[in-house]
């Protein structure tokens, strides 16, 4: 480790949508500076994830302590904290951004400015960071930098005078960024004298050596031997090892103000050090934590069970261990009549739903049968009473009921002009209210909508990308509770009521969801050897029908010494497509039937 | 040594072996239904291209059947099949070669079966006598449908009096063993048109007869047909009515229903499919031919140029043939009931017990009974035997019969977990 003082120190996060570039600008920084070497270089080095590679998002953040012999002769030391891409993760974004004194602004040149990154960017603004913007993929025939920085003015409001020309694919521009970061961001407050303050912006559960802190110390200094304080979790620890991230971590015997770096201290559960958690002293403690900790709170909730249900404790321990890495997620035992024993999970939002699915699936080996997303609704009963509910099943009889509310978001949507129409429709089928809208440029548009956070966990996410060719992006946040006249929606499979089908809707849209529904649920049950029918009903009153002709024939006539083979493969899977189905008495319901709700052609 | 021990086993099992098929692939042209390995050689001119084409093929064939003697031996063949394609537009000292280099390389027994199939409109009399002198007796003649219209919609190059002649010549000849294989639930077909085919069939009095349920098989006409809604299929009900109505036939006339397609008058059921439905080994040769040998399943290359290339490197190498695979008991359980269970006679639970454990025969009776319930599953007490004989009814199990092993593979897949 260089000896470098706190005046030649630049923190920096990067601001991108996803696809703009910004890991492959990171990767670029680390070759510049030989941080990495060129033959450990992996492409995307930041995002570590195999899921993160897959989908080319950054999840978990990381960061990277680089040093840079800058074009005045000093060498600096650059920090580069990651931060994750998705609306999904808006506080953890928020609390890298805290730990820098600046951010880079990375747009496509041809895509232009997105709803994320203008999110994130308000963010940035917020905390007073320097923000330098700059236009990357400028080589590519599509772009149009001139448009885009005409946009970016627009848009946030930001002096575009300056903004560097780069292609991160190509090498260009990448000695002007750095050059920007050491003349532009301020270097961090010299603190070093006052009470350790820490900042936590991500932290991981290591098998081996307990949870990994990544944190910014804001004040005061830190050593290998103190005795430390959470300050929201109120845990002591003694620290084991310190060090920084370059970007694999490399030992230190001390960490002082301004620097970005890890921590050690034997914490056995990653709640402990939840992000955005202050750390200091316990024999010399600051006064008070670092402003803007927040509890997670899942938003959107869905049931998972095990298609077996010999899984059951294989699924609790993979919960439990994806835990120790993930605060955000929730769950509890969920004991459904129609899928046996699971849990019900609460996430973040949409995609981390989905990431929890797929690494339980993929590092767990389990086969999951996942119930559709639904979000918490607040009920007030007739006697006074308020409960929350965040399994639509339990939603009491209408007779019992005063009010429901459910959760309403702020929806921006940015999209090209053309396709402002679509996306009015199907705000407006998803029961939003028009707020506003704005053009940014003649041609580009923000779309402000309120609406039902239940009405954007389904397909919205889908729909939006399919109306506009994919070209619109959404940014949401939630803003409290409103009441509607929801009722709830029972699904019945040959006579049975199937609570994990149930669902609460609004009583205007009861009809016409009922009727896709059921013609939905047909299409994906299997026949069976006796006809099934399939109905909707809110309270006793059924609302729409239909039915599945059973099965008359399902023999293969020919089987000779060719055929073995074959045979036994499509007889395997079809056993394999039973495993993921649950039995409804005698029917058995494929696991897409359970997510049909998302399928529904409304 | 564990080589020894392999070398011994191996050895053993061979032995055991006592089935070929041969696999002729040629056809005039390709019927829409058909997913076979076959090469179209037309029936236009080019007599003698088509003669060297066919030569060169059983050049390689008995060259595979050489190489595949030295390394897996046998002391005689019981049964001999060659299938198609169209076996009978082979020329006739093609098959002689064929057939005496199986003799030479494995020795077919005295009482062997040796069945080929042909096509109405591929032979004359002279060329059925000839089969006789090689000792082919057992013929299976692909009829599919009495009707020229039925015929023409599912590409077969032969019409009703085609049909009419063959017969008639396979009488001239004296042969009496022959089978009829017909089509139902065909695009277009009645139920009446298939009681027709059945009386047509029936009149022929064959002691055998082959009667498919239409498999719609992936990469075929009728499959894009099917996938464009462009063929007429039958009501799946029509189609388990024609199937009811071939068992209720073909039972009252006095043929045992032995195999979910296949009827025979006693006596005359095919030896050598039963080899493969009793999941017993069997040599394959020739493009696209699947063997069954030290419990491994080879499937051939399926185009020529691939196959000839392939059996080329028999020589010089350790081909795939040349390993004994230690079948899993797993896999072997799922064959065999896939397989007994197409079968009359069914599955022996007894034996099952024996072979895979006893934990294995309840497994099987708790997953199936609520088919026996429905009387889809029978269980036939045998005397001084605790399991008993376990089969499908006929006609009704047999027409799910793939819904029920489903649950058979399901629940033993599970329990592998």
């Amino acid at each position: 480790m260089t000896n470098v003082p706190v005046s030649r120190f630049r923190n920096f996060s990067i601001i991108a949508h996803i696809d703009h570039g910004k890991s492959t600008l990171a990767d670029q920084f680390l070759r510049w500076t030989d941080t990495v070497k060129e033959r450990e270089m992996k492409q995307q080095f930041l995002d570590n994830m195999e899921l993160e590679r897959e989908r080319g998002i950054t999840i978990k953040l990381q960061a990277a302590r680089m040093n840079y012999t800058a074009k005045d002769g000093e060498t600096y030391v650059l920090n580069l904290i990651d931060t994750p891409g998705h609306v999904d993760f808006s506080y953890e974004v928020s609390r890298s951004l805290v730990a820098c004194e600046g951010a880079l602004l990375v747009v496509d040149a041809s895509q232009g400015v997105e709803a994320q990154t203008l999110a994130n960017i308000y963010l940035a603004l917020e905390q007073d960071l320097e923000i330098i913007p700059v236009l990357n993929k400028v080589d590519l025939p599509g772009a149009e930098p001139e448009k885009v920085l005409e946009e970016i003015e627009e848009a946030i409001g930001l002096d575009c005078s300056n903004a560097i020309m780069a292609s991160a694919k190509m090498g260009k521009g990448i000695d002007e960024i750095l050059e920007a970061i050491v003349n532009l961001v301020p270097s961090p407050a010299d603190t070093t004298e006052e009470p350790l303050r820490g900042l936590i912006f991500d932290s991981y559960y290591d098998l081996y050596r307990g949870v990994i802190v990544y944190f910014r110390v804001v004040d005061g200094k830190v050593k290998v031997g103190d005795r430390i304080r959470l300050m929201a979790s109120k845990k002591e620890y003694e620290v084991d090892e310190i060090g920084i991230l370059s970007p694999t971590k490399v030992a230190a015997e001390e960490l002082h103000a301004g620097e970005v770096g890890y921590l050690v201290a034997s914490i056995k559960a990653i709640e402990d050090a939840r992000v955005g958690d202050t750390i200091t002293l316990a024999n010399q403690p600051a006064n008070s934590p670092l402003p803007g900790y927040k509890e997670a709170k899942p938003m959107v909730f869905c049931g998972l069970f095990p298609s077996s249900t010999d899984d059951y404790s294989d699924l609790r321990d993979g919960l439990d261990k994806l835990k120790l890495n993930d605060s955000a997620l929730s769950y509890e035992p969920e004991t459904s009549s129609a899928m046996g024993f699971g849990f019900r999970c609460g996430f973040l939002g949409l995609l981390h739903m989905e990431i929890v699915q797929e690494r339980l699936e993929r590092e767990y080996d389990l086969d999951l049968v996942v119930t559709a997303p639904s979000v918490i609704y607040r009920v007030m009963l007739n006697d006074g009473e308020i409960i929350e509910i965040d399994n639509p099943s339990q939603l009491p009889p209408p007779q019992k009921l005063e009010v429901v509310e459910e959760p309403y978001i702020h929806l921006e949507v940015i999209t090209p002009e053309e396709y402002v129409g679509g996306l009015m429709e199907l705000c407006q089928a998803r029961r939003g209210d028009f707020k506003d809208m704005k053009y940014f440029t003649p041609t580009r548009t923000t779309l402000i909508y309120e609406l039902p956070l239940a009405e954007v966990v389904t397909d919205f996410f889908d729909q939006m990308k399919s109306r506009s060719r994919g070209y619109a992006s959404m940014e949401y946040n939630f803003i409290g509770y409103r009441p509607n006249d929801l009722v709830k929606l029972d699904i019945m499979v040959n006579q049975e009521s199937v609570d994990s089908l149930a669902m609460i809707v609004h009583r205007d849209k009861a009809f016409s969801v009922g009727k896709s529904l059921v013609e939905k649920l047909k299409e994906l049950i299997p026949r069976q050897q006796f006809k099934i029918p399939i109905q909707a009903s809110i309270g006793n009153r059924i609302i729409a029908s239909a039915h599945i002709p059973p099965l008359r024939k399902d023999v293969l006539a020919k089987c000779y010494g060719g055929d073995i083979s074959r045979k036994k493969k499509l007889l395997q899977k079809q056993a394999k497509g039973k495993k993921r189905m649950k039995a409804i008495g005698t029917v058995d319901v494929p696991q897409e039937a359970f997510m049909a709700v998302l399928k529904l052609d409304q | 040594m564990a080589t020894d021990d392999c070398l011994h086993n191996n050895s053993l099992m061979i032995s055991g072996t006592r089935a070929a098929y041969i696999h002729i692939p040629f056809c005039r042209r390709r019927c829409y239904y058909c997913d076979f390995p076959v090469a179209v050689v037309g029936d236009g001119g080019g007599r003698l291209n088509r003669e060297q084409a066919m030569r060169r093929y059983a050049e390689s064939l008995c060259r595979e059947i050489v190489l595949t003697a030295r390394e897996f031996p046998a002391t005689g063949l019981d049964t001999v099949f060659f299938g198609g394609g169209t076996p009978s537009l082979l020329p006739i000292e093609a098959l002689d070669a064929i057939l005496a280099t199986l003799d030479r390389s494995f020795a077919i027994t005295e009482n062997a079966e040796i069945s080929i199939e042909i096509d109405p409109g591929t032979f004359d009399l002279a060329q059925l006598k000839s089969y006789q002198q090689l000792g082919i007796n057992r013929y299976s003649l692909g009829v599919q449908a009495f009707q020229d219209d039925l015929l023409a919609q599912i590409g077969r190059t032969h019409r009703y009096d085609d049909i009419n002649r063959a017969i008639a010549q396979l009488r001239q000849a004296g042969i009496d063993n022959f089978s009829l294989d017909l089509i139902s639930g065909l695009p277009n077909q009645t139920l009446a048109q298939w009681e027709n085919t059945l009386e047509n069939a029936l009149r022929v009095s064959p002691p055998h007869l082959s009667c498919y349920d239409l498999i719609i098989e992936a990469g075929t006409a009728f499959e894009r047909q099917a996938e464009a809604g462009k063929l007429p299929l039958p009501p799946e009900e029509t189609a388990a009515d024609m199937y009811r109505l071939t068992q209720q036939r073909l039972t009252q006339a006095g043929y045992e229903h032995y195999e979910i397609s296949n009827y025979a008058l006693p006596g005359y059921q095919c030896r050598h499919n039963r080899v493969y439905w009793e999941n017993q080994p069997y040599y394959g040769f020739g493009m696209g031919a699947t063997s069954f040998l030290g419990g491994k399943r080879v499937t051939r290359p399926r185009t020529r140029r691939e196959y000839y290339a392939w059996v080329e490197t028999l020589n010089h190498r350790e081909n795939d043939l040349n390993r004994v695979w230690e079948r899993d008991p797993h896999d072997q359980l799922l064959e065999t009931l896939m397989l007994g269970l197409r079968l009359q006679q069914g599955v022996n639970l007894d034996a099952i017990a024996q072979q895979f454990g006893s934990d294995k025969a309840k497994r099987i009776i708790d997953v199936l009974t609520p088919y026996r319930q429905q009387n889809w599953v029978d269980l036939a007490p045998q005397n001084g035997q605790q399991w008993g004989r376990l089969r499908l009814s006929d006609p009704e199990g047999l027409l799910v019969s793939n819904t029920i092993l489903t649950q058979l593979f399901h629940a033993f897949t599970e329990e592998m977990r």
